[in-house]
């Protein structure tokens, strides 16, 4: 009994031990422990084998295409999956791919892509213009019940035959033109339609697999499972074990097999940031998904090759439900808008070198950078609230700040909180409700302020602003404005760059003067990455096309 | 030489309320097949003085303070656990109490029967039983082969109290301590079992001591009694002149509130006031408070155990002087 | 013993059924539904996707489907559109039921022993030892205990990998985690249930016949002490080895714990009640266990 005992004993000392040592793992005492040379770098060859092992979020919900929603899928089938265009890796410009070239036509409706005669799917047969068509309609079919549909909304009649109304599909914008050859008819001139269709919901699937392990325009064929798995791209599904990791190997019946140096990709799902960073740190990753927030001044500090913080396509901002007051006032929006120190949250609170957001779009976004009007400063924002009625604060109603439960969000929002205090003289309230519940709550205007983040689709402000729309899916504020909608419906009829961007200032400017949002700064993403990984770019939409990868 | 000599015997517990001195200077002696009663009210130390003996008293918070407790000539009081187990069960055997939760319910009656025999006499198992068996047929458990297969739970009180008294005397001890083994008992059974003891004690010829709070059963089955009080003993002597000659004022009390020792219809007497609290200081003889004939000086003074006649000890210093007649 | 498992059996099946019931309607009537997501789909395709669940058809419907699928197993999983909730347990509980046995093994080979020990001398240096790091096991969660042996053992000696579940070595950091937390509450009752009986009067008994301070605890005393504890493991075993979400994140390993809190937050109602169907039946299970060994170990007790 004694020695177990002792080993009980002398074990729980250990671990008390090493508590004080590095305090907690999540703590700042921890800086130590991730000190130079603490890192261990992950392997650049197992068995000889040049293998990329990334850490990647959550378990994928499956690997269908044109059934998944999420980034890790995402991250998955970008290397199992080519679309018509493909990416550049140093910044997604579009760039040949299963098309080996394309024509616009002059009023930049129509595009015809010319797809490669040596383009092949994994089992040997030939990828052709058939089967981005079936492909197409698959997603468009209405009992596929597709999430992502809507990407192909800019296509003539895709969004009917997606809604039912149009029945016959032979009416819809895309044409085999002969094996090699697909044409798309769109509604209307969209610039970014060649990012566009690098989506995952514009990717072909093999529809004879589909059909072979279920029903080609239901959901529940088990055609992913990696037994059954076809797909076009650099890489194929090798092994999928659930909850552990995904691996996909290089596919050598793709045309530019020779090109990709990976052999292979480990995709392991780890939802922990510190677990995650654990492992990093451990040797068992090159590149993670993500960094844990009070790692990275740690790593910053002490690794710097060991962390890359990149600007991403995304915002983070409050929502304001402007049907209810006081919240309807404009002049309130304002002043709450103008009372936030950004650079202080970015600074102190974020840490991951965010940028303050003034208004909805990223700057630089496809060419587009809002042009702000100045910010004015907390003075204005005294006055503002005092015309609407609340001089320094007084008899302003209570007021609350929804978002989800999580510890950015709760920090972000104190200190929203504090700011307004100070320099408005209001109170505030938190409430936090889970994930499901908060996005119902939003749903149902069911709040007043609300934190909110978007991820743009595609590389265009259109992704930021044609979503508050009078009445929009994605608008969720209740707020409509009639120049607004029509400028950007105007946006999308405009074949002319220039005038189609400044058409789009107009209507920011609109946005950013109603302020039914108020936006606080863009994200970065930020990675824990080996300095072997070679070939990985800073990229908008984080993505990083795997066929130039390379482990060093 | 006796075969129990105990001298100045002293038992504390050291609780968070104080130090309760349940045994204090107790000195007494069991000569071989002799009958000791041991007398007193709940609290009185009677027990005690006999766990201590057994070192069965939990320690801590018990502590032996002071005295030698010889044994065949050996200090129970001093040896190790070791030593006293091979005493234990041995020589000196115990029967207790509560007859329904001496017994270990987990364990057939058998397995418990045996284990004096298996731990001292190291007797293979099948030998143990049939030994087992004769010792219940014994003590009158009928279909004993049977029975000795059955749990404690399935047995009746005054069965339960036999196997006690068959495990206790399995091992053919010296002594016997019984400490109130009747108390829990009915009427009826009690006489059995008093008749049981004193039967096997006469054919053994071993000593018993038997705690009590009962004078009448102490009366009818021991030869000399100690009267304790307040972990003290307050007067000894032959059973017969403890009866028919009290010498101290608590003896005299203890006999008056006997309910057949009273005349019919007088009213029941009772001692006035409460049993002391042993773990606050009492005065010199423990027993003024409650004591008709108490004065000042038994508060203060010197209080000793001292033999007025032969054979016969009482504390009472009034007694002691000649002042009191009981 | 036939006719009274055949009662127990009866007697969990209103249980199973109010348990199931109970989960349905929870999640059901929780705010949010599986598809609610941040980009919010258009209504069309939320009908379609409805309909494709059954979750458009009318509630009694969808319960009765709920309670189908509880006994087959067969309807797919929301959130992991590719397999069935059949799968997903078939999958990983073999996981859990791993790590929950060894850590079984650990919590009771720790704590057994340090609770016997504990209750043999209790208020001395023997007793205060072992306690005060069981007072530390239970105040210390998982979620800090297991990032601390990552860090001592996996990232500073490099014994062990971090996290995964591949090789056998991997096993012992979070069986070690899960058991040292178990094995602290083991050890309470442990000691608990000794003291007690260390207390009774066969106890005093079984010393006055001679019996050894081991003779004593090996013949005497475990049964009863022993108790408390095989009480509390029937459902803390129930729960060992269906998984530990915070266990299984910590160290990433395909259990069958993440499922259990991933399905309610994804709203994944056929997961839902498949996993909390699950768990109740098994602890039900271990409930019987729990009345067969108690019988077994007190003959008082009749399985009637």
């Amino acid at each position: 009994m004694k020695p177990i005992f002792l080993v009980a004993t002398v074990g729980l000392g250990l671990a008390l031990a090493g508590c004080k040592k590095s305090d907690s793992p999540a703590g700042s005492g921890s800086a130590q422990s991730a000190k130079k040379g603490d890192v261990k770098d992950a392997p650049s060859r197992i068995d000889g084998k040049m293998v990329l092992l990334r850490g990647n979020g959550a378990e994928p919900s499956d690997l269908d295409p044109q059934l998944v929603t999420g980034v890790p899928e995402h991250m998955i089938l970008m290397g199992l999956f080519e679309c018509l265009t493909g990416q550049d890796p140093k910044d997604l410009h579009p760039v040949p791919a299963a098309a080996e070239r394309w024509e616009v036509s002059a009023d930049q409706l129509t595009y015809t892509f010319y797809i490669r005669k040596n383009a092949q799917w994994s089992n040997g047969d030939a990828v052709t213009a058939h089967d981005f068509h079936r492909s197409y309609r698959r997603i468009l079919e209405p009992t596929l019940a597709a999430q992502y549909a809507y990407m192909h909304h800019v296509v003539k009649g895709a969004q009917d035959y997606n809604e039912g109304k149009l029945k016959d599909f032979a009416q819809v914008g895309y044409k085999v033109v002969d094996d090699h050859t697909f044409q798309i008819t769109l509604v209307g001139p969209t610039p970014y339609f060649l990012s566009l269709v690098n989506h995952t919901s514009w990717m072909p699937v093999h529809l004879p697999t589909v059909e072979k392990h279920g029903k080609a325009y239901e959901r529940g064929s088990k055609w992913t499972r990696p037994e059954n798995f076809v797909c076009n791209g650099p890489f194929t599904l090798a092994k999928w074990e659930v909850n552990q990791f995904i691996s996909i190997v290089r596919n050598p019946k793709h045309w530019n097999a020779a090109a990709v140096k990976l052999d292979e990709i480990r995709f392991l799902p780890i939802t922990d940031q510190a677990t995650e960073e654990r492992m990093f740190r451990d040797g068992k990753l090159h590149v993670t998904d993500t960094v844990p927030p009070t790692k990275i001044e740690v790593y910053q500090k002490n690794s710097p090759a060991y962390i890359r913080i990149d600007p991403y396509l995304a915002n983070y901002f409050y929502r304001i439900n402007v049907t209810k007051p006081p919240l309807n006032d404009k002049r309130v929006r304002q002043a709450l808008a103008l009372a936030i120190d950004r650079e202080g949250i970015v600074k102190f609170v974020t840490k991951a070198g965010q940028i303050p957001a003034f208004n909805m779009t990223p700057p630089g976004t496809a060419g587009y950078t809002f042009r702000s009007s100045g910010s004015a400063g907390v003075a204005e924002a005294k006055k503002l609230l005092a015309a609407a009625g609340y001089p320094d604060g007084k008899g302003f109603p209570s007021v609350e700040i929804l978002y989800n439960t999580q510890d950015t969000h709760r920090s972000v929002a104190e200190a929203i909180q504090q700011m307004w205090k100070q320099n408005l003289g209001i109170e505030v309230k938190l409430l936090n409700q889970e994930w499901k519940v908060y996005l119902d709550s939003q749903r149902q205007l069911n709040y007043q302020i609300c934190r909110a983040g978007w991820t743009g689709d595609y590389v265009d402000p259109n992704t930021f602003l044609d979503m508050w729309l009078t009445g929009g899916g994605q608008n969720e504020t209740g707020w409509g404005n009639k120049e607004y909608d029509r400028l950007i419906t105007e946006a999308g009829r405009t074949a002319d760059a220039a005038a189609r961007l400044e058409l789009f200032q107009k209507a920011e400017a609109i946005l950013m003067d109603e302020m039914p949002i108020l936006p606080i700064y863009f994200y970065t993403r930020s990675h824990l990455i080996s300095p072997k990984v070679k070939g990985w770019h800073p990229t908008l939409l984080d993505l990083h096309p795997y066929e130039h990868l390379s482990l060093e | 030489m006796s075969l129990l000599e105990v001298q100045n015997l002293r038992a504390y517990f050291h609780t968070r309320n104080g130090i309760v001195r349940a045994v204090d200077g107790v000195s007494f002696s069991v000569e071989k097949g002799e009958t000791l009663g041991i007398v007193g009210e709940s609290g009185s130390g009677k027990s005690v003085t006999c766990y201590s003996l057994m070192g069965l008293i939990p320690k801590p918070p018990g502590r032996i303070e002071s005295g030698t407790a010889r044994f065949d000539g050996a200090d129970l009081l001093v040896m190790s656990e070791v030593e006293l187990n091979q005493i234990r069960g041995k020589r000196i055997a115990m029967i207790f109490q509560d007859p329904m939760t001496s017994l270990n319910p987990y364990l057939r009656i058998e397995d418990q029967l045996i284990e004096p025999l298996l731990i001292h006499e190291k007797m293979p198992r099948e030998e143990a039983v049939k030994r087992a068996i004769r010792a219940l047929e014994e003590v009158g458990v009928p279909d004993a082969a049977r029975r000795i297969r059955s749990y404690p739970h399935e047995f009746s009180g005054g069965m339960r109290q036999r196997v006690m008294i068959a495990m206790a005397l399995i091992t053919q001890p010296d002594l016997l301590i019984a400490d109130e083994p009747t108390t829990a008992l009915d009427v009826t059974v009690q006489a059995q079992i008093l008749d049981l003891i004193a039967r096997l004690q006469r054919e053994r010829g071993m000593a018993v001591i038997w705690i009590s709070h009962d004078l009448g059963v102490v009366a009818g089955f021991c030869r000399r009694v100690l009267v304790m009080y307040a972990g003290r003993v307050v007067e000894s002597g032959r059973v017969e002149d403890i009866f028919a000659r009290p010498l101290h004022p608590y003896n005299r009390a203890l006999q008056r509130s006997i309910p057949a020792l009273q005349g019919k219809g007088a009213e029941l007497y009772t001692i006035p006031g409460l049993p002391p609290d042993v773990s606050k200081p009492l005065p010199a003889c423990a027993f003024a408070d409650r004591c008709e004939f108490a004065q000042s000086e038994c508060r203060t003074g010197e209080v000793a155990l001292k033999e007025i006649e032969l054979g016969h000890a009482s504390a009472c210093m009034r007694v002691q002087r000649g002042e009191l007649n009981l | 013993m036939a006719r009274f498992l055949f009662i127990r059996l009866l007697q969990t099946l209103p249980v199973l059924w109010a348990v199931a019931t109970l989960t349905f309607f929870m999640v059901r009537y929780a705010p949010g539904g599986p598809f609610t997501a941040e980009k919010s789909i258009p209504p069309e395709i939320l009908k379609r996707l409805e309909a494709h669940y059954g979750l458009d058809q009318p509630l009694g419907v969808q319960y009765l489907r709920f309670l189908k699928n509880l006994v087959t197993g067969r309807e797919p999983s929301i959130r992991h559109a590719n397999r069935t909730v059949g799968e997903i347990i078939r999958e990983s509980f073999p996981v859990s039921l791993e790590l929950g046995s060894w850590a079984l093994l650990i919590a009771l080979g720790i704590g057994l022993p340090a609770g016997m020990l504990a209750a043999q001398k209790p208020n001395t240096l023997q007793d205060y030892v072992p306690m005060s790091a069981a007072m530390v096991g239970v105040g210390l969660p998982t979620f800090v205990l297991g990032p601390l042996v990552v860090l001592l053992f996996a990232l500073k000696f490099g014994w062990f990998n971090t996290s995964g579940w591949n090789a056998p070595s991997d096993r012992v950091l979070p069986a070690f985690t899960l058991g040292c937390h178990l094995a602290a509450y083991v050890a309470r009752l442990t000691r608990g249930g000794m003291l007690e009986v260390m207390g009774q009067d066969f106890i005093r008994t079984a010393r006055a016949k001679g019996a050894s301070g081991w003779r004593i605890l090996t013949r005497h005393a475990w049964r009863g002490g022993l108790l408390p504890v095989v009480t509390f493991l029937g459902p803390a075993a129930a729960g060992l080895i269906t998984g530990s979400f915070v266990i299984e994140t910590v160290f990433n390993i395909p259990g069958l714990g993440k499922y259990f809190v991933g399905s309610v937050f994804d709203r994944d109602i056929p997961v839902v009640g498949g996993t909390v169907f699950f768990f109740a039946a098994l602890i039900l299970f271990f409930n019987l266990l729990v009345d067969i060994a108690q019988a077994w170990l007190n003959p008082k007790v009749r399985l009637e």
